[in-house]
């Protein structure tokens, strides 16, 4: 460990005070083999490019994607003050600590093999999953696929590999749901963007069993921009599951994702998100999914850590007859601001969506619904539902919805719902008049609202959080 | 700093906020160039009578006065600057006594003639009065812009009307209302003229136990644009709001509705809900919600908010055709029925007798 490394890194007892019983809060020893200069210019973008060999034509969109970056300014609304913290300079935006992506855990360097086995991800690959991707800073250090599912053509790569092996595929479809001028944030991810997952499920191929994709921070002020883009062909259908943590450092790190879902005519996905990130990450993501005839898109979002999220999945139902579906949960705790929230825009007639979002907060933290729905004029017959609970656990917390429905056809029937409220005094007592201690009691009632999320999670996945939040119930008075 | 001087120092209001996303302050600026403030503006009439057309009892009266002593709270800084601006020449004061009590509904007429004009409307209503207002702001100005601020006192019982209801034209209109301690409050807007109308409506529930009514019958037709924010912000313990927007929406027209529901750290024991409500007519028709809640208060009886757009329901419509309704009746029923659930929660019967009686052309318009 350098002396700044030293200097920076909070003491146990820091630890804890700022994140409780943050349970992936170890950081390794940084073998890096490539780590470039905090900062970030054109020559760092063209140097990324270059080391991955990428094809010239990535090349300039990447370029393209950091100028449109530069001029951008930053959002005008959310949590200005914590975004306005954020120093671009002082961030890594590519870090090697692998020589590849391995295909058998053995061959991964051995401390990120244990950081990997500390979270248990091998474990997991053996009993429930259809494939898997390791990513540890800026790139996949292990990649795994069920053999039947690659003799059904099934491709789930790591993106850096998925570009070299299928650019064709790639070109055709990157950057096609968001584009790099959408947001700062989609221009920053595609101009410096490593990493993430590369699946193509051909026509009416099931994958069963979930694929499952690991992102790992390790060093201190470090940028991860992974890149996913998942297409399921006509009448497919895929379950993608992600989790994501992070050392504990004084300082901030950045994590900044895209990513792009295609449902073809009649496909299926459903990407899960458990966000458990430390709390000095920003987590400012995009995510849309395009939804064409009679196909479905499930995001399935849970966010526990960081320090600022700002995400908001999104589904363009562009066919007749698409359905889109958001659950999400958030916990905010202390110095956190989950900003949260969904999209959806209905453009064909006949499509349906669900938004459904619960969040806490507790400790001074703050948690906000931000959410969008349209309804085109051409559409009709669109059927809207959102409701959003939030429950609020003490005097320093805070509860903010923003939601916002623009409906330009008038067969259309839109719903929305919300309440803010803190956990009732009549339950709390049950519980307790049947021997449960107040913060068992107060636990049970937390993972009770949480339970419409936690059902739709695989079972190992609902089992962590109903125990993360256990533990972040302790010492709660209701 | 003056209103004119603090006016000319504010940027124009970016789409970011909420308040601008619908209705660009270009838009509804009477000129169209921000950076102007008009002078020839010139001032509406307005008189007070009974709602019979009578003389007002005593203890209620109109007097001309300086808005610029009017200290606002919570308002936007660009209108309620701009309106102060403007208004400097056309500001009154209806003042009313304690313990003012009338049994007919007092009937404002503001007239616009045929000019663009402004006024500065402050109601300084004392403690314990117990009355109904009506304000109706008719004519055929091109610009019409209206500016409500004050206080209503402690213990009073309150419906208050404002109808907007000029020919064509664009309304802006400010309302700054502080709720006094244990006031019954019930204010109601009813939407039904103008091409466009933006409207920028806060009530501060800044006293223990104040209890406010918010509700709105929007009747948009043709092309005209309809732009509402409500925003009640629950600073003191034990306050009780509700918000309930009705908006009827046919032709090529569009209605928007924002609300922002807030309450403090400290504000415990409020119970504040908001919901709008949408009536899509036509295929042209468009409407737009945003209900805002923050709350940063954990000890809170209860604060939601709710928005629905739909068609007419084809349940309802098959209900009162099996009983012999042709379709157009069925449909301008339940079309009225819907207008008429805010309508008749603003105030008395006799109120709701004048107010369905005044707006029968406007929802035959719709119809059509």
């Amino acid at each position: 460990m350098t002396e700044q490394e030293a200097s920076t890194m909070m003491s146990p007892e820091e630890v804890s005070t700022v994140v409780g019983d943050y349970k992936a809060g170890w950081h390794d020893p940084e073998n890096s083999t490539i780590r470039f200069d905090n900062g970030l210019s054109e020559q760092v973008v063209r140097d990324i490019s270059a080391l991955k060999d990428e094809p010239e034509w990535m090349t300039e969109f990447r370029v393209k994607a950091y100028r449109h970056y530069e001029k951008r300014p930053m959002p005008t609304w959310g949590n200005m003050s914590l975004l306005e913290q954020i120093d671009f300079d002082n961030i890594c935006y590519f870090l090697r600590s692998g020589e590849g992506t391995e295909t058998n855990w053995d061959d991964v360097p051995e401390d990120i093999r244990n950081t990997f086995q500390k979270l248990g991800i091998p474990e997991a690959e053996q009993k429930w999953l259809s494939g898997v991707t390791a990513q540890y800073e800026s790139e996949a250090v292990y990649h795994s696929i069920r053999e039947d599912l690659v003799k059904q053509g099934v491709i789930f790569l790591d993106m850096d590999s998925g570009l070299r092996e299928y650019p064709e595929l790639v070109k055709k479809w990157f950057c096609s749901v968001i584009p790099y001028s959408d947001n700062k944030f989609s221009a920053l991810n595609t101009a410096v963007w490593s990493g993430g997952s590369f699946i193509y499920v051909p026509k009416g191929v099931h994958v069963e069993m979930p694929v499952q994709a690991y992102f790992r921070i390790n060093a201190k002020n470090m940028g991860q921009f992974e890149r996913t883009l998942i297409i399921a062909d006509e009448g497919s259908s895929i379950h993608y599951v992600e989790g994501c943590t992070a050392p504990t450092y004084s300082s901030d790190s950045l994590h900044s994702a895209v990513v792009e879902l295609i449902a073809l005519p009649g496909a299926y996905i459903r990407y899960s998100t458990v966000q458990n990130w430390s709390a000095n990450v920003y987590n400012l993501v995009t995510k849309r999914g395009i939804a064409h005839e009679n196909a479905t898109i499930e995001w399935v979002d849970g966010n526990l850590g960081s320090k600022l999220t700002m995400k908001y999945p999104s589904v363009i139902l562009k066919g007749e007859g698409a359905h889109a579906e958001v659950i999400s949960v958030a916990y905010s705790g202390k110095g956190q601001h989950q900003d949260t929230g969904a999209k959806i825009h209905h453009l064909a007639s006949n499509t349906t969506s669900k938004i459904l979002s619960k969040s806490i907060s507790k400790d001074g933290g703050r948690g906000s619904y931000r959410g969008l729905v349209t309804v085109s004029a051409k559409a009709e017959n669109c059927k809207v539902n959102v409701v959003c609970d939030a429950l609020i656990l003490d005097e320093e917390s805070r509860s903010d919805t923003y939601p916002t429905m623009e409906v330009a056809n008038s067969t259309a029937r839109c719903e929305h719902e919300a309440s803010v409220s803190k956990v009732s005094d009549e339950q709390l007592f049950y519980l307790m008049s049947r021997g449960h201690a107040e913060n068992e009691a107060l636990a049970m009632i937390v993972n009770g609202f949480f339970e419409p999320f936690t059902r739709e999670l695989p079972m190992e996945y609902a089992v962590e959080l109903n125990h993360l939040m256990a533990l972040e119930m302790e010492g709660s008075i209701g | 700093m003056d209103a004119a001087s603090q006016y000319l120092s504010l940027d124009e209001p970016h789409r970011a906020n909420h308040l601008w996303r619908y209705s660009p302050w270009r838009k509804v600026h009477p000129t169209g160039k921000v950076g102007e403030i008009p002078t020839s503006l010139a001032s509406p009439t307005l008189t007070l009578t009974s709602l019979s057309g009578g003389v007002v009892l005593a203890g209620i009266s109109l007097e001309k006065s300086s808005g610029a002593n009017q200290v606002l709270h919570h308002a936007d800084a660009v209108t309620e600057s701009f309106l102060k601006a403007i208004t400097t020449d056309s500001a009154f004061t209806l003042r009313v006594e304690n313990n003012f009590i009338a049994s007919e509904p007092i009937f404002l007429d503001i007239d616009t003639g045929d000019s663009p004009c402004a006024v500065h409307l402050t109601l300084d209503v004392g403690r314990h009065c117990e009355f109904e207002l009506i304000t109706q702001i008719d004519g055929a100005a091109p610009w019409t812009g209206l500016l409500r601020s004050g206080r209503i006192g402690e213990g009073t019982i309150l419906n208050d009307v404002v109808i907007g209801h000029t020919d064509a034209g664009t309304f802006l209109r400010v309302d700054n209302i502080s709720i006094g301690r244990d006031a019954q409050v019930k204010t109601g807007t009813v939407s039904s003229g103008s091409e466009r109308t933006k409207a920028d409506l806060r009530y501060r529930m800044g006293e223990i136990g104040g209890h406010l009514r918010v509700l709105g019958s929007i009747l948009s037709s043709d092309k005209m644009h309809l732009d509402h924010h409500i925003e009640i912000h629950h600073d003191a313990p034990e306050t009780f709001s509700r918000l309930e927007w009705h908006s009827a929406c046919g032709g090529k027209s569009r209605t928007v509705g924002t609300g922002m529901l807030r309450i403090v750290d400290g504000a415990h024991g409020a119970d504040a809900s908001q919901l709008f409500q949408n009536l899509l007519l036509s295929k042209g028709a468009k409407a737009d919600s945003i209900p805002e809640l923050e709350v940063s208060e954990h000890n809170v009886v209860g604060c939601g908010h709710g928005t629905a757009s739909g068609p007419v329901d084809e349940d309802q419509m098959f209900y009162l055709e099996s009983r012999g309704f042709d379709t157009d009746q069925a449909r301008d029923t339940l079309v009225a029925a819907f207008l008429n659930s805010t309508l008749i929660a603003m105030g008395s019967e006799t109120m709701h007798e004048w107010l369905t009686n005044h707006l029968q052309e406007e929802l035959a318009d719709l119809s059509s």
